[in-house]
């Protein structure tokens, strides 16, 4: 196998996905911030799902991997435990983001010096009803614009701890969770939200989509093979497919609409896929991504080991820290654009901020390196060690 | 320090004094391409009949929106400017916007209000609200499309619907996720037959050619700049009806 060229990543897994995990969590990174000029050229612009998609997706394929091994090895208990651990940290990272989120509003409102907007726009509950709000984000009834996703992200984990034992028949979890997303959807199943209906992304909904990330994870490689093979002609027609979304995408985006005849039905057919509970478009469009990416791209690939490739990589095998950072330092990316949003700003933002996220990445690695090495001898001795790290 | 402002703002005044009024475009050099309409044949019919009903719902900007009184907002401005640009036209307006309205409660006014004043023009100014309060943008979407519906199947051609989103706000826009919501819209009154005259647009191009500014204006001469954008809305707009009048014809 070829060593990749940074020594902080973790061979030896499928670096496909931790570059692609990557992608999206700088793609995250980016559409966090509205008014960066980046956001041309993410997913979301181009495709009917968006980084979300894959985020949620890689998730499920991660704890696949490591929390199935884990269930096989110390069962459902301690493997149990591990999850609901997460979650824990999870949700106090999501609480802390949502100080800074509430700080990040009143710092400009006093920067435009603008109480009369605030007051019109009423963005912050937290000034009128402040107890109740602080109440309803610890119950993540209060979701504030952008910390959607890790509230989501908090719920789906939870009901993985629960149901885990279900991955030893992976053919039976995925059916349990095609009946909940079909319930989610026939019947309105939502969580309730405090501001509004419901929340911006339905758990029971989107659990389906890392459920499949799971199997994905889960199942054997060659099974997949022959389960989805390669067929160049459906490849091309997807293709097509894709490229005439992403067409009409930018024609509702980029030109004035009485200039294209475009029938009603088009449009109406698209208005009507939405985000929060996944619709099946949103679905079918990611998995065909993954479909064609997972033919496209070979592991074996030269390039997954060059450096740049391997920054990315480094940021998806940290992914949790790499995405918690990446919603912060966006609350101060959209300070500063909204201060300013001249090119030299969007390019101070964007590498400084793409910078960051590499950096925490590389420390996590390191620091987990040094751990582990300081660790090792402690722990009994295992043929798949080396293999499992 | 502020000498040098001032004298720089009185040679700014001086300039735009000596130069001739139409240096700048029509509605205040809004961008030309966000001030076409595809033909609104209802308000057409009207014109050409001598009465022009037109109904704004909104929230806050149709109210007061900072300005010096209601009737230095856009909606009262825009009857004001579009009868002095149709000699021989009556143009009656029904403003029912209020602060904090979301579309949800636009499409009961309009469904209560509508069937009696029979508007041939509908100006829909919404949002702001649903960004703001983080609000279903599903809803938002599936409210127009209903509400354009059921306008299309009780009058037929003879009502025109035009969406105004969102002001340009980077407040806004560093807080609420606010492109989701605009994406919404457009694609909810391309779903519906309605028209988007995108307040959003027009107004980020004024703050990037440092035209109008309100967010950045000094306290002291915020009302002043309000009145100065509701009148330049309030042009554009006069500007995008009056093409879809044309377009119709």
């Amino acid at each position: 196998m070829a060593v990749p060229r940074i020594s902080l990543v973790r061979p030896g897994r499928d670096l496909r996905v931790d570059f692609v995990r990557g992608i999206a969590l700088w793609m995250i990174f980016v559409n966090h911030m509205p008014g960066n000029v980046l956001t041309y050229l993410t997913l979301r612009k181009v495709s009917l799902g968006d980084a979300t998609e894959a985020f949620v997706l890689l998730a499920g394929y991660a704890a696949g991997i490591a929390y199935g091994r884990a269930l096989e090895r110390d069962g459902w208990l301690r493997a149990g435990a591990r999850v609901v651990q997460r979650v824990g940290t999870l949700y106090v990272a999501h609480i802390f983001l949502f100080v800074v989120f509430t700080a990040q509003v009143g710092f400009s409102a006093a920067a435009l010096d603008q109480a009369a907007f605030l007051d019109e726009l009423a963005l912050d509950p937290f000034s009128q009803e402040p107890y109740r709000a602080l109440f309803e984000a610890l119950l993540l009834r209060y979701q504030p614009a952008f910390l959607d996703v890790l509230p989501l992200y908090i719920v789906v984990l939870a009901l993985f701890a629960v149901t885990m034992p279900l991955m030893r028949n992976l053919g039976l979890m995925l059916a349990c969770s095609g009946l909940l997303y079909a319930a989610a959807r026939l019947f309105d199943l939502q969580l309730p939200s405090w501001t509004g209906d419901a929340w911006f992304f339905n758990p029971f909904a989107w659990q389906l989509l890392f459920v499949i990330g799971i199997w994905l994870g889960r199942a054997p490689p060659e099974r997949l093979a022959r389960w989805f093979p390669w067929n160049r002609w459906l490849a091309m027609a997807l293709g097509v497919l894709l490229a005439a979304n992403a067409l009409a995408l930018n024609l509702f985006w980029g030109v004035t609409l009485s200039s294209i005849a475009t029938p009603e039905w088009i449009y109406d057919w698209y208005s009507t896929i939405d985000k929060a509970g996944l619709h099946p478009a949103r679905l079918v469009s990611i998995l065909v991504l993954v479909w064609m990416v997972a033919h496209l791209l070979p592991a074996s690939a030269a390039w997954l080991n060059g450096r740049i490739a391997g920054l990315f990589i480094l940021m998806g095998q940290r992914g949790l820290p790499v995405f918690c950072l990446g919603i912060f330092l966006s609350f101060l990316g959209r300070v500063t654009l909204e201060a300013s949003s001249d090119w030299w700003v969007q390019v101070a933002v964007n590498a400084l901020g793409l910078a960051a996220l590499i950096g925490l990445a590389a420390l996590s690695a390191w620091y987990d390196g040094a751990e582990g090495k300081r660790k090792a001898p402690v722990l009994p001795q295992n043929g798949n060690m080396a293999k499992t790290s | 320090m502020m000498r040098w402002r001032q004298l720089l703002s009185w040679l700014a005044l001086s300039l735009l004094l000596a130069l001739p009024a139409r240096a700048e475009g029509p509605a205040c050099g809004a961008p030309a391409d966000a001030l076409e309409a595809a033909a609104l044949k209802g308000t057409q019919i009207a014109v050409d009949r001598g009465t022009l009903r037109v109904m704004v719902v909104g929230s806050a900007s149709t109210q007061t929106g900072g300005t010096s009184g209601a009737n230095a907002t856009w909606p009262h401005r825009f009857q004001r400017l579009m009868a002095a640009r149709l000699p021989g036209v009556r143009v009656e307006l029904r403003n029912e916007g209020a602060r904090g309205m979301t579309a949800a409660e636009h499409a009961r006014v309009l469904a209560d209000l509508g069937p009696d004043f029979r508007p041939h023009l509908v100006i829909w100014q919404l949002g702001t609200v649903e960004a703001a309060r983080g609000l279903s943008a599903d809803d938002l979407a599936d409210t127009v499309k209903a509400t354009a519906g059921h306008i299309r199947a009780a009058r037929g051609e003879r009502t025109d619907v035009v969406l105004v989103d969102q002001q340009f706000s980077r407040f806004l826009r560093a807080n609420a996720d606010v492109d989701l919501y605009r994406d919404r819209l457009r694609m909810a009154a391309a779903a519906s037959g309605a028209q988007l005259f995108s307040r959003w647009t027009i107004m980020r191009y004024w703050v990037d050619n440092e035209r109008l500014d309100l967010e950045r204006a000094p306290r002291s001469q915020r009302v002043t700049v309000a009145d100065e954008l509701h009148d330049c809305l309030a042009r554009a707009l006069v500007e995008f009806v009056l093409d879809g009048v044309r377009e119709a014809r």
